[in-house]
C-alpha cells in the first residue's frame, strides 16, 4: 500500500512573542502549532488499483483454506441426534409423553435403541436438545434472583419481585423464579449393547458441564454446614419433583450449585437450543469411547414439551478444537473467500477495461 | 469607543451600541476648534432632556416614570432551576430521554435499566444549566457595566455625574462630544451655532454620514448667551406634540427602532441540519412503525403461542395479550431509542448526550477557525470568530455570497494616485513607492500615496500655471469644512472622494484652511489667500458634478467645476486641445481601477455673474419646480469649461479582494455586491477592480434587464451564462429588486446600488426564496445586520472593534480576504467532517439498534434486548465515539493548500454531494444490511452450538464494535497520532471494560447489575466464537471496501478532479485585456445639501483660521505600510 507520511513541521519560532519587552504584550495572535493550524502530521494512506486489488486476492486466498479447513474439521466430528419427544405412536416416549402430568409421582421411563455406525473415539459430549422452547423471552430470562443463586441469605428468605409468580408458594421459593421452575428434569442414560448382548451402562460424568465462574462465583449455595437445615424455610419449585438441595448426593454438586441446574439457568440465545448434559470421558487410547455398535438410551420422561409442539432430543458428539460440529462456519468462510476472489477478479476485469491508466500513472506520483 | 472611520472627515466617533441597550438617538458634537477656545472653554456642551427612557418603568408619585435601567438578564437566584429546567424540557430531545428514562422505570416495560439514560440525561442538563448560568452571569456583568457608565445632569448644584441607571425622564443633560447617548433626548441647546449638533446614527440606521440636528429656536435662544446658567437653572418647559405621536414615549423598549431594527433572532439551521432533521423523523416513523408491528407480533405471539406455553404463559398473569402487545410496544421503545438517536437530539438542536457529542465537533470546528494564524488580521489584532457554533458545515455549502461594498470590500479609505494636467500624466500606480519630501509644506499631515517629484518641483517652482490652477480648484471647489487640531486643518468631507481630493491639495501645498459663509481661506504654497465664495452649485446624482463660483484676490470671477468625465467633457470649450491625450489618461485611469474625476474652470464675465445671480435668486424663490429650475440655471453656469486636470482616485481595495473574489467565482460562489452608493459608476468601479466582474462581460442596467426578462426571448438563458447584471436601483423600489433577482440563477454577478438596509435583507430573502443555494452576507456595518441577520451565514468584519455587524454576525473576520480560507478551506473541511460523521451516526447507531429487531423474531417479540445493558450504554458513548470524534477533528480530505489551489472541489458542498436524501438513503440501507448480516451470521453459526445467550451477545456486540470500528477505518484519511489512538483506545476500552464488567468482583458487588458473569472471558476463549465474529465483520464490511475499492480502480477521484481543474484554472485566469472601459465617478454619497448648509451660514464661523500651526506631522493618517509589505494573507502559489 503506498502511503506517504507528510510531517509539516511545526513553525512555531515564528510566532514566539518579539514584541517590546517580550513579556508585556499581550495579543490575541493564535499559536500557530501544528493542532491549531490544523497540520497535524499524518498518514495519508493513498490506494490505488496495484494496492486493491491484491488484497480482494488474498483475503479470498486465505478466506478459503480456513474455511475448506473448518468444514473438514467440521465433518471429521461424529455427531448423532436421537429425538425422544414421542410425538409419533411409533415412538417409544409416545406414552410418556401423552400420560404427563407435573406431579406424578411414578416417573415414566422410556428406551430407545440406536446404531453407532462409526466409533466415537475422542471425548464425547452428550447433550439434551429442546426445540420451540423460548428460553429467551424476556419475561422468562427475567425470572430469576441472582442474588438468591449467589446464596445471599436475604434473598433465600425474600426473593425478588422479578421471580413472581413463582416467588411464594407459602413459603419462599428456592429457587424461584420461571426459570429455576421449567428446569429440564428428564433423566437420561447410556448403554452399550454388546455383540452378545449384555447391557453396559455408559459412564457418565456429570460435573464439568458448567462454566467455571458460574459454578464457583455465580452460584453459591447459602452458608451453613447443612444444605436441608439451609433450606428449611424454603419451598421447592413448584414444578420440581424434589427439594434442590437433593439434587445429588454429593455435596459439591448439590443445591444451587447443582452443574444440571446451572446448566439450566444459562438462558438460551435461541428457541431452538441444546445444552449440554454429561461427558463421557475417553478411557484409554485402545479403545474407542463410543465403539461401533447397538446402544440404548433410557429416559427418565419427566418433562413436557408437547403443550407447545417443542421437541426434545439427546445428542452424542465429539469436539474438535474449534468447538462441536459445525458446517455453517466453514461454509461462511468459503462463501466469503470466494466472493472476495470473484470481486477481485471482477474488479480487475473493470480496471483494465475502464481504469484511466493516465491517472493512476499521476497517482503514483 | 474610539471609532475607525475617521478618515471619513468629520470627527466622528463610533458609538458602542450594546445590544441589550435600545437607544434611540446618537447625539454628537461637532466640535469646532476655534469655536471652543475662543468662547466656551475645552468642551462643547449641550443640554438635553431624555424623552422616553428604557424598558423598565418606576412609579413616582403616581406618575408612572420610566428609568434608564437596562435589565437583560434572564435568571435570578430563585428562578434559576425551575426556569431553566423548563426551558431545557421545551427541547423535544430532552423531553424525549424523560420519557424515556421514565418508562424505564416501570418494571414491567423497563426492558434495560434506568441508569442508561438517566446518568446522560443529567449530564447534559447540568452542562447545559451551568452554560446558561455562565451565559447570565455575563448579561449581568454587562448590564452593570452599561448602567454604570457617566453622564452629566443637571441638579441645583449645577452638573452632576451620575450613572446611566439613574438618568429619569425629565432630567436635563449635558453630553459632550464624542459621547454615546444614553436615552432618547429632545435637544435643547448646544455650544454650536444655532445649536446645531451632528449625530450619528450608524446604530440604529447604518447610515454613517452624520446628520445634524438643531434645537428649537426657542431653547436656543433662552439657554445659550451671556447668561446660560442661569437660564438653565430657572428652566421650566413643557413638549406639544403634534399627532399622530401624541407623546414622546411610545416607542420605546421593544417598540424602539434599535430593537425593532434588529429584527427577529431566528436560529439559524444548516441544510444538513434540516436534511438530519427529516432523516430523523423518517427513522422516528420507521422505528414507530417497527415497534408496532413488533408490538402487534407480541400480541400475536402472546394470543397463539404463550398459551400452549405455559412455562411463559404463567408468567403474564392473566394479562390479555393486546396488553401485553402494548407493554412490548413501550419496552420496544426504550431498546430503539439509542436509534432513534442522536440524530434527534441534533434535529431538534439541543444537545442531549450525543448532541453534545456533535455540539462539541462544531465548537472544535469554531476553535479551529479561531485559531486560525492565517485568518488573524496583526494591525487590529483580531483573529478570526466564530459566534455561532453550529453552522459550520454550512460554510462549505454557499452558494451565494452577498456582500457589503464600503468597508467591506473596500477600505473606505480614497487615496489620491494619479493626476492628468495639460498633457502630463503625474503618479503611477505600478512603480515602487517612494514618499515624497514634503517637509517644506507645514500644513503636510502626511497619507499620501502619490510620489511624483515632477510634479512637486513644477509646483514649487511655480513653472506650470496649469498645475497650480488644477490644485486651486482643487483646494476651492468642494463642500469640505475644516477642523484645526494641533495646528493642522482636519477634514470633514461629506464624501470621502472630496476629502482625498482637498487632503492630496493639501499635502502639496494647496492647503484649504477654512470657509466662512462667504469665503474661502486657502494657502497656496504658504501664501495666505481669501476667496470671496460667490455660489456653490450643489452636487446631485443627477448631475454629477458640483461647482464653486468664486472671486479670487484678483477680483476676477471664476467657476471651479469638477465631476465624471461624461459631464464635463461635453461642457468643454469647442477647441479643446487635449482631447486625445485626456481620453488615453482617461483610460489608462480607468485600466488602473481608478475613480476619475475631471476638473474645469471657467472665467466668468463680471455681467454673466449679475445676470446669473438675478436668475438664481429668483429661481430660488420661485414656488413650483424649483429644482428642475435651479438645474437650467445651473446649467447656463458650467458650459464653456477649460478642462484643468483629470484626478484619479484609488479606492483601495482590501488586501487580497480580487483574489478571494476570482477563488470564490471559481469556487461556483455567486458573488452579489450590495451597496448603498447612491452612484452605480462607484460600484461598478469597485466591481470590475475586485473581479466581480470581468472586463469583458456585458453590464446590463435596470432598465434594459427589465426589458430583457420581460421579454419572452429565448435569448436570455443564452446569454445568461456570460452576462453579468449591474443594477441600478435608482428608486430602489423593491418591485425592481424583485424583478432583478427573480432570476437569480441567470447572474453570475450581480451588482445592486442604492440598497438600503431593509432592502439588502430583501434582497437576501429573495435568493434563500428563488433559489436552494445557501446564502452568505458580509458586512461591516450597521446598515448590514439585517443582511447578515437574514441570510443563512452572516459574516460581520470587525474591521470597527465592537461592531453591530459582528454582534449580529455568525462569523466575525478581519478582512474580506479571509473569507476564501473560511469557506474554501474551513467550511469544505467542516462540510466534509460533519457530513462524514452524521453519516456514520447514522449507520452506527441504526445497525446497532436493528439487531434488537431480527432478534426479536427469536424470542417471541418479547423485547429482549440482544446485548447487555451496559454495552448499550457504553456503546455509542465509550466503544465508537472517539474514531470517529476524531475523524470530525481532523480529518482533511483535501490539504488546505489544494482547497485554495483549487476552489473547484468546494462544489462538492454546494452541491450537497456528501448529505442528501440519497446519500443518506443509502447510509439507512447500508446499516440495515450490516444490522442482519451482524445478527445472523453469528447466529447462524451458533445455534449448531451449545453457546448460551450471554456468548451470543459478546459475540455480536464485538462484531458490532469491530464492524463500526472498521467502517470508521475506512473513512479516515487522514490519520494523525490522534486517531490511531483513539480507534487503539476504544478498542482496548471495549474489551477491558467488557471483560471489567463480566469480572467476578463487579458481580459480588451487584450480582443483579452485572450478571453477564464470566460471559465475555468464556466467549473470547472459545475459538468459534472469534471465528464467528472475523467472518461477521468481514461480511459486514465488504460492501463498503468493495464500493471504495471500485472507485479506487476505476479512477482516484480527488486527483482526477484536481488534475482536471488545473487545467481549467488556466482558462479562467486569462481574460482579455483592452476592452476596459472608461469609468469615472463622483461618488458623493451623501446627497446634496451640504452646499446648501455652507452657503446659508449654518454651522460656520466667522473667525479666521488661526495664524500659527505647529509643523508636526503626527502620524493621525500615516498610511500603515504593513499593508502593502504583508505578505498577501492566504495567498499561495499553487
Amino acid at each position: 500500500m503506498a502511503a506517504s507520511y507528510n510531517a509539516k513541521e511545526e513553525d512555531g519560532h515564528l510566532s514566539g512573542s518579539s514584541g517590546l519587552g517580550g513579556t508585556a504584550i499581550r495579543t490575541r495572535k493564535p499559536d500557530n502549532t501544528a493542532f491549531k493550524q490544523q497540520r497535524l502530521p499524518a498518514w495519508q494512506p493513498i490506494l490505488t488499483a496495484g494496492t486493491v486489488l491484491p488484497a480482494f486476492f488474498v483475503i479470498g486466498l486465505i478466506f478459503i483454506p480456513i474455511g475448506i479447513g473448518l468444514f473438514v474439521t467440521s465433518n471429521n466430528i461424529k455427531e448423532i441426534e436421537i429425538e425422544y419427544t414421542g410425538t409419533e405412536t411409533s415412538s417409544p416416549c409416545f406414552n410418556c409423553s401423552h400420560n404427563f402430568s407435573w406431579n406424578s409421582t411414578t416417573p415414566c421411563k422410556c428406551v430407545l435403541s440406536f446404531f453407532l455406525d462409526q466409533p466415537f473415539e475422542s471425548n464425547v459430549f452428550m447433550y439434551y436438545g429442546l426445540s420451540n422452547f423460548y428460553q429467551n423471552h424476556r419475561r422468562y430470562v427475567k425470572s430469576r434472583d441472582d442474588s438468591q443463586l449467589n446464596g445471599d441469605l436475604n434473598s433465600l428468605k425474600d426473593p425478588s419481585k422479578e421471580c413472581e409468580p413463582y416467588r411464594f408458594n407459602e413459603k419462599p421459593i428456592a429457587p424461584c423464579g420461571a426459570i429455576a421452575n421449567s428446569m429440564f428434569n428428564d433423566t437420561l442414560d447410556l448403554f452399550y449393547i454388546d455383540p452378545n448382548g449384555t447391557k453396559n451402562p455408559i459412564p457418565l460424568i456429570k460435573k464439568g458441564i458448567a462454566w467455571w465462574t458460574d459454578k464457583h462465583v455465580k452460584f453459591r449455595n447459602p452458608a451453613g454446614s447443612n444444605l436441608t437445615a439451609v433450606f428449611r424455610d424454603t419451598a421447592k419449585p413448584v414444578n420440581w419433583l424434589k427439594p434442590v438441595y437433593e439434587l445429588d448426593t454429593d455435596s459439591e454438586n448439590n443445591g444451587f450449585i447443582n452443574e444440571d441446574f446451572i446448566v439450566w439457568m444459562r438462558t438460551a440465545a435461541l428457541p431452538t437450543f441444546r445444552k449440554l448434559y454429561r461427558i463421557i470421558q475417553k478411557k484409554n487410547n485402545m479403545t474407542p469411547t463410543l465403539p461401533r455398535g447397538n446402544y440404548t438410551l433410557e429416559v427418565t420422561y419427566n418433562y413436557p414439551v408437547r403443550s407447545f409442539e417443542g421437541r426434545k432430543r439427546m445428542i452424542l458428539s465429539t469436539i474438535s478444537w474449534m468447538g462441536g460440529k459445525n458446517p455453517f462456519l466453514g461454509i461462511a468462510y468459503i462463501t466469503v473467500g470466494s466472493i472476495c476472489f470473484f470481486l477481485g477478479v471482477v474488479l480487475l476485469f473493470i480496471h483494465h477495461k475502464y481504469g484511466n491508466r493516465n491517472n493512476s500513472s499521476d497517482i503514483s506520483n | 469607543m474610539a471609532g475607525s472611520k475617521t478618515e471619513r472627515g468629520l470627527v466622528i466617533t463610533d458609538i458602542l451600541l450594546h445590544i441589550h441597550k435600545p437607544l434611540y438617538a446618537h447625539i454628537q458634537l461637532v466640535q469646532n476648534e476655534q469655536e471652543s477656545v475662543g468662547r466656551c472653554g475645552p468642551t462643547a456642551v449641550i443640554f438635553i432632556s431624555p424623552v422616553a427612557a428604557n424598558l423598565s418603568s418606576v412609579s413616582a408619585g403616581g406618575v408612572t416614570l420610566y428609568d434608564n435601567v437596562v435589565r437583560s438578564y434572564k435568571y435570578t437566584p430563585l428562578t434559576f432551576l425551575p426556569l431553566n429546567l423548563y426551558e431545557q424540557f421545551q427541547r423535544a430531545a430532552n423531553l424525549f430521554f424523560l420519557l424515556i428514562v421514565v418508562l424505564q422505570c416501570v418494571p414491567i416495560i423497563a426492558t434495560i435499566p434506568w441508569y442508561s439514560t438517566m446518568l446522560p440525561l443529567l449530564f447534559v442538563l447540568l452542562v447545559r444549566g451551568f452554560k446558561d448560568l455562565a451565559t447570565d452571569v455575563g448579561r449581568r456583568r454587562s448590564d452593570v457595566q452599561i448602567n454604570q457608565r457617566p453622564c452629566d445632569i443637571l441638579t441645583p448644584e449645577g452638573f452632576e455625574t451620575v450613572k446611566w441607571k439613574d438618568v429619569r425622564v425629565g432630567d436635563i443633560l449635558r453630553i459632550h462630544k464624542d459621547k454615546v447617548i444614553p436615552a432618547d433626548l429632545l435637544l435643547l441647546c448646544s455650544t454650536e451655532p444655532h445649536s446645531l449638533c451632528y449625530v450619528e446614527t450608524a446604530d440604529i440606521d447604518g447610515e454613517t454620514n452624520l446628520k445634524f440636528r438643531q434645537a428649537l429656536t426657542v431653547t436656543h435662544a433662552e439657554l445659550n448667551g451671556e447668561s446660560a446658567k442661569q437660564n438653565l437653572e430657572s428652566f421650566d418647559g413643557i413638549v406639544w406634540c403634534e399627532e399622530p405621536n401624541g407623546n414622546l414615549h411610545s416607542f420605546k423598549g421593544s417598540d424602539s427602532k434599535i430593537l425593532q431594527n434588529c429584527g427577529r433572532l431566528k436560529l439559524k439551521k444548516t441544510r444538513v441540519e434540516i436534511l438530519l432533521n427529516k432523516t430523523v423523523l423518517v427513522i422516528l416513523l420507521f422505528m414507530l412503525t417497527t415497534t408496532l408491528l413488533l408490538a402487534v407480533g407480541a400480541g400475536l405471539f402472546e394470543y397463539r403461542v404463550s398459551p400452549q406455553y405455559d412455562v411463559v404463559s404463567v408468567l403474564q398473569r392473566d394479562s390479555s395479550s393486546a396488553y401485553l402487545g402494548f407493554l412490548s410496544f413501550w419496552g420496544y421503545i426504550i431498546l430503539l431509542s439509542p436509534s432513534m438517536p442522536i440524530s434527534l437530539y441534533i434535529t431538534l438542536l439541543t444537545d442531549s448526550l450525543s448532541h453534545t457529542r456533535f455540539e462539541v465537533i462544531h465548537v472544535v470546528h469554531c476553535f479551529l477557525i479561531g485559531r486560525d494564524v492565517e485568518m488573524y488580521w496583526e494591525d487590529s489584532d483580531s483573529p478570526a470568530q466564530a459566534r455561532t457554533t453550529n453552522l459550520n458545515e454550512e460554510l462549505g455549502q454557499v452558494g451565494h455570497l452577498l456582500s457589503d461594498k464600503t468597508g467591506t470590500l473596500t477600505q473606505n479609505r480614497l487615496l489620491f494616485r494619479q493626476c492628468f494636467i495639460a498633457g502630463h500624466i503625474y503618479g503611477d500606480i505600478a512603480g515602487e513607492f517612494k514618499p515624497l519630501d514634503l517637509s517644506w509644506n507645514r500644513f503636510s499631515c502626511g497619507g499620501m500615496k502619490f510620489s511624483d517629484q515632477r510634479l512637486v518641483d513644477k509646483l514649487r517652482e511655480r513653472s506650470s500655471p496649469e498645475c497650480q490652477e488644477f490644485f486651486t480648484a482643487l483646494a476651492l471647489c468642494h463642500t469640505v469644512m475644516s477642523e484645526w487640531r494641533d495646528g493642522l486643518p482636519h477634514y470633514q468631507a461629506a464624501s470621502p472622494d472630496e476629502e482625498a481630493l482637498v487632503c492630496a491639495a493639501r499635502e502639496l501645498g494647496w492647503v484649504f484652511l477654512s470657509r466662512t459663509r462667504e469665503t474661502l481661506t486657502i494657502s497656496e504654497m504658504g501664501l495666505t489667500r481669501n476667496y470671496q465664495l460667490l455660489a456653490i452649485l450643489d452636487f446631485t446624482s443627477k448631475r454629477r458634478r458640483m461647482s464653486v463660483l468664486v472671486r479670487d484676490p484678483g477680483g476676477l470671477l471664476k467657476l471651479y467645476c469638477k465631476g465624471a468625465d461624461m459631464v464635463i467633457l461635453e461642457r468643454l470649450q469647442g477647441d479643446w486641445l487635449l482631447q486625445e491625450s485626456t481620453e488615453r489618461a482617461l483610460e489608462l485611469f480607468a485600466q488602473g481601477c481608478l475613480r476619475t474625476l475631471c476638473v474645469a474652470v471657467r472665467s466668468v464675465p463680471e455681467t454673466l455673474w449679475t445676470e446669473w445671480s438675478r436668475a438664481l435668486s429668483q429661481a430660488g424663490t420661485a414656488t413650483g419646480n424649483q429644482d428642475t429650475a435651479l438645474e437650467d440655471i445651473y446649467d447656463q453656469m458650467e458650459k464653456d469649461l477649460t478642462l484643468l486636470g483629470v484626478t484619479a482616485i484609488e479606492d483601495r481595495l482590501q488586501e487580497g479582494v480580487p483574489e478571494t473574489i476570482a477563488s470564490l467565482r471559481r469556487a461556483g460562489v455567486k458573488v452579489w455586491v450590495l451597496t448603498g452608493d447612491k452612484t452605480a459608476e462607484t460600484a461598478v468601479n469597485v466591481g470590475y477592480a475586485c473581479k466581480l466582474m470581468d472586463p469583458d462581460t456585458i453590464l446590463i442596467e435596470g432598465e434594459e434587464l427589465r426589458q430583457l426578462l420581460e421579454s419572452p426571448s429565448p435569448d436570455v438563458h443564452l446569454m445568461s451564462k456570460e452576462t453579468e447584471v449591474w443594477t441600478t436601483d435608482r428608486r430602489a423600489e423593491k418591485s425592481k429588486a424583485a424583478l432583478v433577482i427573480s432570476g437569480p440563477e441567470l447572474c453570475q454577478s450581480v451588482l445592486c446600488c442604492r440598497v438600503t438596509p431593509a432592502q439588502k435583507a430583501e434582497v437576501v430573502e429573495m435568493v434563500r426564496k428563488h433559489s436552494t443555494s445557501i446564502t452568505m452576507a458580509i458586512g461591516d456595518g450597521a446598515n448590514d445586520v439585517n443582511m447578515i441577520k437574514t441570510a443563512h451565514i452572516g459574516v460581520g468584519l470587525c474591521g470597527v472593534e465592537g461592531s453591530q455587524a459582528v454582534q449580529n454576525a455568525d462569523f466575525a473576520l478581519a478582512q474580506f480576504s479571509f473569507l476564501r480560507r473560511l469557506l474554501l478551506v474551513h467550511g469544505h473541511w467542516s462540510y466534509y467532517r460533519i457530513c462524514i460523521l452524521l453519516r456514520y451516526f447514522l449507520y452506527k447507531t441504526t445497525a446497532f439498534a436493528l439487531v434488537h429487531v431480527w432478534y426479536s423474531f427469536y424470542n417471541g417479540f418479547s423485547a429482549q434486548p440482544m446485548y447487555e445493558s451496559w454495552f448499550i450504554s457504553l456503546y455509542s458513548t465509550m466503544y465508537t465515539s472517539l474514531p470517529i470524534q476524531c475523524v470530525g477533528f481532523f480529518e482533511q480530505d483535501v490539504s488546505a493548500k489544494s482547497c485554495l489551489c483549487w476552489p473547484e472541489i468546494y462544489s462538492i458542498g454546494q452541491k450537497k454531494q456528501l448529505f442528501n436524501p440519497f446519500v443518506v438513503a443509502v447510509t439507512l440501507l447500508y446499516s440495515l444490511y450490516t444490522s442482519i448480516i451482524i445478527f445472523f451470521i453469528p447466529m447462524g453459526i451458533l445455534q449448531y452450538s451449545a453457546l448460551d445467550f450471554q456468548t451470543l451477545a459478546v459475540t455480536v456486540e464485538t462484531s458490532v464494535v469491530l464492524t463500526t470500528t472498521v467502517e470508521v477505518i475506512l473513512q479516515t484519511k487522514f490519520w494523525t497520532k490522534w486517531n490511531i489512538a483513539a480507534v487503539i483506545f476504544s478498542l482496548v476500552v471495549f474489551f477491558l471494560s467488557t471483560l471489567a464488567l463480566h469480572s467476578t468482583r463487579l458481580f459480588t458487588a451487584s450480582p443483579k447489575d452485572y450478571f453477564f458473569l464470566g460471559a465475555s472471558p468464556n466467549a473470547f476463549s472459545t475459538p468459534e466464537v472469534w471465528l464467528t465474529i472475523f467472518v461477521t465483520t468481514c461480511i459486514a464490511v465488504l460492501p463498503s471496501i468493495t464500493i471504495r475499492a471500485l472507485g479506487v480502480v476505476l479512477t482516484n477521484p480527488n486527483k482526477h478532479k484536481i488534475h482536471s481543474s488545473k487545467k481549467e484554472s488556466v482558462e479562467l485566469q486569462r481574460f482579455r485585456r483592452g476592452t476596459f472601459q472608461r469609468r469615472s465617478s463622483y461618488a458623493v454619497s451623501q446627497g446634496k445639501g451640504f452646499g446648501k448648509l455652507i452657503t446659508t451660514g449654518v454651522g460656520l464661523h466667522s473667525a479666521a483660521p488661526p495664524k500659527d500651526g505647529r509643523v508636526t506631522a503626527d502620524g493621525l493618517k500615516k498610511e500603515s505600510p504593513q499593508g502593502s509589505q504583508r505578505e498577501m494573507n492566504g495567498d499561495v502559489s499553487c
